[in-house]
């Protein structure tokens, strides 16, 4: 029999049993919640963005939560006007030292947001005296947006090497700071947090975003008692954008810090995509307020399946193999030219393809109405594949090299 | 996505088939492939054109949907639940090569129905501009050729014997098939589109009628169907025997006069007249019920939900068989006798081509037969020489305009084609009435 893999890693120089930790949020909200998570199978926990209420306070708004659907797809995103913890800071500080008791081997993190330096400073001492194993810094709660919290911090570069400075004052535990994806480019302030001390990033936090409007009683949801807002944005339809910004920082030599990839995993497939860009650890949240904590069980089984298959000891040798492949547009190889191919027997006849092509592309698909089949005029394909992606049927359309050197593509290349 | 057959409606005689919700209706249209030459709206008869309105619904645009349907198929809302989608658009469906064919009935009943309950505004009534033009029977054909001329500008009035228009809509498919409220949408179109309607108004198809008709209006279309119900000669004279249309239309309007309840049931026939007729006697209480056939199971006429729902009503099938002997006590049936049979020839399911089997004979005993072995033309229609009909059927013969041998007249649906589906009946009213406005066109010049 086949031992399973060893899906520890190291981040920040703390153990992990497993890549998998709730992100902050509510899933992390008490520690009754963070318990069954644990029992569940994850491997640590990022708990609920902790606050001073001296400083703020917070008071949730209701509704909160809007899903995306698309079509009959329902919730591929997930819309919240939540904020940081309304709990009460002793109860929470209670609730970290009791789970670090009773889950001595389980990672707990400890997010905390501050309205000046001295709150993450006092946020931070009070965590590490809980036993907490790490801080995540929170510049990037699209819900609290001050001038000096929220993610307004997290586009203010001062502020982000400040605050991070002064949670690096008060305390040894490894630090990682969190970031907005609500920004042009993220790697300034990434580096600007590492200048302060961060030992990891953190990335990405929800993105500002407009998910449904209500159109007989003209208000975007959540309906918050007539008016909306643009909120933080997650779950499965954010993904592509958190594998963006993971792989940006995952490549930049100047930062060269680990990171804890978020951002639309459900499954041990998205985890591994973020694995591959660059990231250490994978946290979760829309997925388990959707599923469950109970999803982790797929996500361990599948990634181990997945390194068997592989002949992968370790997810160190699958971290950044593809953001490494990642270059400039600028530098394709534009040498190399692809044809579509039909599969004439897999071909249904439906002839999307052709529409597609048709009022798409470049007019290269030839549909036989006759037959019904599709077929590729290759003289005016030009190998963009959207063909490729409209098809109903797996392996039906394909591509094929072409030798640029006698096709038309020789007129415009050299 | 399919509904299910509950047989406590049918027992009720509640309406069985609910529109698709509108979340089933946006799940069904995701599936389709939105083909490029749509093989759906080419198997239509009609030319409902199902591949617009499913991509329609697909775009969230549902009325848009209504309105497809409504002005393709003046009998959509009926069609959308009586049509045999498996065997036309549903049996062209490109997905068939991977899944399930999309429930393009479904789709078609949830576009109707959400088209009533969310206001679709009436067809505008049109602005006569042409010459009057009279429709003998406000059956699938006679209605779908008034809607189209009125469509284009003709003064249309229909003669129809009855006290309500659809006909075999109307009185020949149980109310837990086609509930009156579909069918009222489908009148309603066309009463808003000002077609004259004269009901108890029987007009025989002989010459006197013809020509008086001639002289009124510019053009006439024949739509009057099969009326009289074909019967086996053995069975003839018994007083325990009744035809499917008398025993359909009965169950439809006065259902508490058939004594059915823990009576055994005989149904003689295959298609879809006969699974109704043996549901509706299940469903009226009787103890036992038998579908007896000269088709075998595989090869019924009748469209699979139906079977369906036969299957849900525990109807005793007795398929590739045939009555031999009748035994009776005075005027009363008590016992028939039966083999099974098979066919000399292929294909041709007919009576003369059977061979009755040697050793599987059968005895049953009955309380009622219902006979649904089809329909045949009326009398008077038969006698009127001067209009050409085809040779042993008695049928009307038309050319490929549906125009008959006389100028000016004009027949489909069951009377042309010997009976089909309501569907085919639909589009040939449709092409009749392209055919009468370009011979009227042709006659003004």
């Amino acid at each position: 029999m086949t031992t399973k893999p060893n899906l520890n890693v190291t981040f920040c120089g703390v153990k992990f049993e497993n890549p998998f930790l709730l992100s902050s949020s509510p899933v992390g909200n008490h520690a009754e919640m963070c318990a069954r998570a644990f029992d569940a199978g994850w491997g640590g926990i990022v708990y609920k963005t902790l606050g001073l209420e001296e400083s703020f306070k917070v008071v949730m708004p209701s509704p909160r939560l809007n899903a995306y659907n698309y079509g009959t797809k329902r919730f591929i995103g997930l819309q919240n006007a939540e904020q940081i913890t309304d709990r009460n800071i002793k109860d929470n500080i209670a609730d970290i030292t009791a789970l670090k008791k009773n889950y001595p081997k389980k990672v707990l993190v400890s997010s905390i947001m501050g309205y000046k330096e001295q709150d993450w400073e006092t946020l931070a001492k009070m965590s590490e005296d809980a036993g907490a194993d790490m801080l995540e810094l929170n510049f990037s709660c699209p819900q609290m947006a001050t001038k000096e919290g929220g993610y307004r911090v997290g586009q203010n570069f001062d502020a982000v090497e400040r605050y991070t400075a002064a949670t690096k004052r008060a305390t040894k535990l490894p630090v990682m700071a969190k970031m907005t994806p609500n920004i042009t480019d993220m790697l300034p302030v990434a580096l600007a947090a590492k200048k302060g001390g961060a030992d990891a990033i953190a990335a990405i936090n929800t993105i500002r975003a407009i998910t449904d409007i209500d159109i007989d009683a003209f208000v975007s949801l959540p309906n918050i008692h007539g008016n909306s807002g643009i909120t933080g944005f997650s779950g499965a339809a954010a993904k592509p954008i958190g594998l963006r910004f993971v792989s940006e920082l995952y490549n930049s030599k100047d930062l060269n810090l680990p990171i804890s990839a978020i951002g639309g995993v459900e499954t041990w497939r998205d985890a591994l995509h973020y694995i591959l860009v660059g990231g250490t650890t994978i946290q979760v949240t829309t997925a388990i307020m959707k599923y469950g904590y109970r999803i982790v069980e797929d996500m361990l089984e599948g990634l181990q399946d997945y390194m068997i298959a592989k002949n992968v000891k370790s997810l160190d040798e699958l971290k950044g193999l593809v953001a490494k492949k990642l270059v400039d547009p600028s530098e394709f190889n534009t040498r190399y030219q692809v044809v579509s191919v039909i599969d004439e027997n897999k071909c249904i006849g439906c002839g999307q393809c052709y529409i597609a092509c048709q009022d798409g592309a470049n007019q290269a698909i030839i549909f036989d109405s006759k037959k019904r089949k599709a077929s590729v005029n290759e003289a005016r394909c030009v190998g963009c594949t959207l063909c490729k992606h409209v098809c109903p049927v797996a392996g039906c359309i394909t591509t094929k090299e072409v030798d640029t050197k006698t096709t038309k593509h020789a007129a415009i290349i050299e | 996505m399919r509904k299910k057959i509950d047989p406590n409606n049918i027992e009720q005689f509640k309406a069985m088939q609910e529109s698709l919700s509108l979340q089933d209706a946006m799940q069904e249209a995701d599936r389709c492939l939105l083909c490029h030459d749509a093989p759906c709206s080419q198997a239509c008869p009609a030319g409902t054109d199902p591949g617009k309105f499913i991509r329609q619904i697909k775009f969230e645009n549902y009325k848009g949907a209504a309105r497809t349907i409504r002005n393709n198929n003046p009998l959509g809302a009926i069609c959308s639940l009586v049509c045999p989608t498996e065997k036309l658009c549903e049996k062209n469906c490109s997905i068939k090569a991977l899944e399930e064919p999309i429930n393009i009935r479904g789709l078609q009943c949830f576009a109707c129905t959400y088209g009533k309950e969310n206001g679709l505004e009436p067809l505008p009534k049109p602005v006569i501009t042409k010459s009057k033009v009279a429709i003998v029977g406000a059956g699938p054909a006679g209605i779908s050729c008034a809607a189209e001329l009125a469509k284009m500008g003709y003064a249309v009035t229909i003669f129809e014997k009855e006290t309500a228009i659809c006909g075999v809509a109307k009185w020949g498919i149980p109310s837990y098939r086609l509930s009156e409220e579909l069918i009222a949408q489908d009148v309603q179109n066309l009463l808003d589109l000002g077609v004259n309607i004269k009901y108890n108004s029987p007009v025989e198809i002989n010459e006197i009628n013809i020509n008086k008709l001639i002289e009124e209006y510019r053009a006439v279309f024949i739509g009057v169907g099969l009326t009289v119900p074909s019967e086996l000669p053995f069975l003839k004279g018994y007083a325990n025997v009744i035809n499917s249309t008398v025993f359909l239309r009965t169950a439809r309007t006065e259902r508490n006069k058939l004594k059915i309840k823990d009576k055994i049931v005989a149904v003689i026939g295959g298609g879809s007249v006969a699974m109704d007729a043996a549901t509706t006697a299940a469903a009226l209480g009787a103890k036992k019920v038998y579908a007896i056939s000269l088709e075998s199971l595989a090869e019924l006429p009748a469209d699979s939900e139906e079977i369906d729902i036969a299957h849900t009503m525990h109807i005793i099938f007795k398929p590739s068989s045939q009555i031999t002997e009748v035994f009776a006590n005075g005027n009363l049936i008590t016992e028939i006798k039966g083999k099974e049979i098979e066919w000399i020839k292929p294909n041709d399911f007919t009576p003369n081509n059977v061979r009755q089997i040697a050793g599987t004979d059968f005895n049953l005993n009955v309380d009622v037969i219902i006979q649904a072995i089809g329909s045949q033309p009326s009398s008077e229609l038969k006698q009127f020489t001067k209009l050409q009909k085809v040779v042993g059927k008695n049928i009307i013969n038309v050319d490929n305009r549906y125009a008959t041998n006389i100028p000016g007249v004009f027949a489909g649906g069951d009377i042309v084609n010997g009976g089909a589906t309501l569907v085919k009946a639909v589009g040939e009213g449709k092409a009749a009435a392209q055919s009468i406005n370009n011979y009227l066109t042709n006659l003004a010049k």
